[in-house]
């Protein structure tokens, strides 16, 4: 079922766990280069940078390779383009499977990558440009075309793209009134489901090559039990797709429902997360507590935004600042000091660029007001 | 750790009994880090606290509130300043590690909180009078003492922004190219200049051993505004298009053998896709003149061409760095 070379995946998950022994200073030097030579990886792996540079370039080929030919043969198709869709999708996919299997073996190059999302894409554009299927439609291709890609590619995309899909199909073949009360309750029933189930499959042996797909499929099923459960959602998608009618001040049916969901799910994935030390629902806890707040605040203004701001600020540093302080001697197994495992995170010097990013000053213009213009976290910096 | 694994390479003598030992007990005692977890809550805070005091400055301009929200200002300013230097290690010419995750943060703090101090200062007294950019050059002064002083990368980054914002440049990710009216010449060679003054200063950090793991900041900005600047000069100068593409060229090349010798996979890419744009914008000048289908055509095939090329130049660069 998958394409690459099974003894090189089993292989270089041997690598990559000598390495991690390695930099935990278990094994020494000889000991890795020892089990790197007796464990050989024939992949064709670049490094990161690389790979996003052969991702963008192959993008272009694809796409500029299309018109080319397009207009090179422009009589040839006439009004008949989707036909070239589903052509230029199948070479893609050929060319894909090529670079995986043929001398230099790909293995999410960035070639390989680039090559299978083209393929997706022109095949489901050539499938339904011409017939302008319902939504309905449109999900079971994808769904179809994603998950077939993931189970041949192992690609991590695919698999989250494919729950998607899975989603949205169910979301389009919910009609009639019962179906859409029932809905969220219905998404979040689906969610859980293929969350514990998820869990189950990565400690399966026979999963073991689609562990990083079934990781995102993983992160997205708690967001989307979230999400079907959240009020502000519930709320608009009522209005929107289902075109309920709200006088103003009037509550959606068991608005005291989802707001109980949308205080209490994200502060149980936090419970459970530090509970039982599992960074996905611990980090997943946390960005939706974010989405906590913007969902009050989006129905309760209790506070002008600047206030709230400094008010927010103040209490994230100071719980901060007490956790260090709890921590400064790890306890019940946590520590605030970084482990070794997301060096790359250090390398790259992630964090000096988000600064720079957020909080950069505009070039001064002559005539500017003070505070005229940066909206992030510089305020007034640079302006006069 | 696989321990199973770990195992199954002990019976086959790749690793001693020592080793599968220290395995065993750091398995054990594998503590669970909440270190990025931390980080980004106090990133938060700092963006938050920050922003929210600079806009209560600025809606409480004319009341009465103002003072007591400069004052606040000043406050957190200082404290976080009198923090830093009360935890700070000793200075030194090499790394400094930063005694806790709090440091770092409380140092962004009163940094940036400094910044909007000093610009509030020049709105409602003139405290720099018309000189606009002593306005911008003691808030950049302090920024890049502070950086160098506690040893703090953010801040440097921080203080190159401004640096650039001095000389009259936004950088940012998002705004560097429509923030910046590049068919000013001047501000086109003033980019010129500092990207390859910044580029000059992170060789010379490493070089010189002054704080050697700036080098990476200024190399990148540096990189970054310079290129961005000579393929805008391409587009620019329309007579001399063809000069600004050797500069881009040179300057390309130089960045590729630097990035060799620190066997940075990064620089070697900057430098290759940049190149890359100046030549097609440079192929793209010449075929404008000729404007009909076949200069289209020929456009397209030169693209796919070069792509792949190029594709194959970066595989074979990856293959190089590696050995």
């Amino acid at each position: 079922m998958i394409a690459y070379n099974r003894q090189s995946l089993d292989n270089l998950e041997i690598r990559q766990e000598a390495n991690e022994a390695f930099k935990q200073g278990c094994i020494s030097e000889d000991m890795q280069r020892a089990i790197h030579e007796a464990y050989p990886v024939k992949l064709y792996m670049p490094n990161l940078m690389i790979s996003i540079g052969l991702f963008i370039l192959t993008c272009i080929v694809i796409i500029l390779s299309l018109c080319f030919f397009g207009l090179l043969n422009l009589e040839m198709f006439g009004d008949n383009f989707h036909i070239l869709g589903i052509v230029w999708g199948l070479l893609c996919y050929v060319a894909c499977e090529l670079s995986v299997r043929g001398g230099r073996q790909c293995f999410h190059c960035g070639i390989d990558d680039a090559l299978l999302y083209g393929a997706i894409i022109f095949i489901h554009g050539g499938l339904t440009l011409k017939s302008d299927p319902s939504m309905t439609v449109h999900s079971a291709i994808a769904l179809l075309l994603t998950l077939l890609a993931t189970l041949r590619f192992a690609n991590a995309f695919c698999a989250g793209v494919a729950y998607l899909a899975l989603l949205m199909l169910i979301f389009n073949l919910s009609t009639g009134p019962v179906a859409m009360a029932v809905l969220p309750f219905l998404i979040m029933l689906i969610s859980g489901g293929v969350y514990l189930a998820v869990r189950k499959w990565k400690t399966r042996n026979s999963f073991r090559y689609y562990r990083n797909c079934l990781t995102v499929v993983e992160v997205l099923s708690l967001i989307t039990l979230y999400a079907a459960g959240n009020y502000y959602i519930v709320r608009e998608l009522s209005i929107t797709m289902f075109e309920i009618e709200l006088a103003p001040g009037q509550d959606i049916p068991f608005g005291w429902l989802f707001w109980i969901l949308t205080v209490t799910i994200p502060l149980l994935y936090l419970y459970y997360g530090i509970r039982k030390k599992d960074v996905i629902r611990l980090r997943t806890g946390l960005l939706l507590v974010a989405a906590i707040v913007f969902t009050v605040r989006y129905y309760h203004h209790l506070l002008p935004l600047e206030t709230a701001m400094v008010a927010a600020g103040i209490l994230l540093i100071g719980g901060a600042w007490l956790l260090i302080r709890y921590l400064q001697t790890p306890r019940n197994g946590f520590t605030y000091k970084e482990t070794d495992q997301q060096a790359l995170m250090d390398k790259l010097q992630v964090e000096s660029l988000i600064i720079s990013e957020t909080l950069t000053p505009s070039a001064p213009q002559q005539g500017m007001e003070f505070g005229g213009g940066t909206g992030g976290g510089g305020g007034a910096s640079g302006q006069y | 750790m696989n321990i199973l694994l770990f195992k199954k390479l002990y019976q086959e003598n790749l690793i001693d009994a020592t080793a599968l030992e220290k395995m065993e007990t750091a398995n054990r005692n594998r503590l669970f880090s909440l270190h990025w977890e931390i980080k980004t809550i106090l990133y938060l805070g700092v963006l938050l606290l920050s922003g929210g005091l600079g806009i209560l400055v600025y809606k409480n301009l004319d009341t009465i509130g103002h003072q007591i929200i400069i004052v606040l200002l000043a406050a957190v300013s200082i404290a976080g300043f009198t923090y830093c230097y009360k935890q700070k290690a000793p200075f030194s010419y090499d790394k400094v590690e930063s005694p806790n995750a709090f440091f770092d943060y409380a140092l962004l703090l009163g940094c940036l909180t400094f910044v909007t101090f000093i610009g509030y200062l020049q709105f409602q007294y003139g405290l720099f009078g018309s000189r606009y950019g002593l306005a911008t050059f003691v808030p950049m002064a302090v920024l890049f003492f502070s950086a160098y002083y506690f040893d703090h990368l953010g801040v440097l980054s921080l203080a190159i922004t401004n640096l650039a914002a001095w000389a009259g440049i936004t950088v940012s990710l998002r705004r560097i190219l429509y923030a910046n009216d590049f068919s000013n010449h001047t501000l086109t060679y003033t980019a010129l200049l500092l990207g390859a003054g910044l580029y000059i200063a992170g060789i010379l950090s490493e070089q010189k051993k002054i704080k050697p793991h700036f080098a990476f900041t200024y190399q990148n900005f540096g990189a970054h505004i310079f290129f961005i600047a000579a393929c805008a000069a391409i587009v620019v100068f329309e007579h001399t298009y063809v000069l600004w593409f050797l500069l881009a060229a040179g300057a390309g090349a130089l960045v590729i053998r630097h990035g060799f010798r620190l066997r940075s996979f990064y620089f070697v890419l900057i430098a290759v896709l940049y190149m890359y744009v100046a030549l097609t914008i440079t192929i793209g000048c010449v075929l404008y003149r000729f404007a009909d289908i076949d200069a289209i055509l020929l456009a397209l095939f030169y693209l796919i061409a070069s792509a792949t090329g190029i594709i194959i130049l970066l595989i074979h660069l990856n293959k190089k760095i590696k050995s």
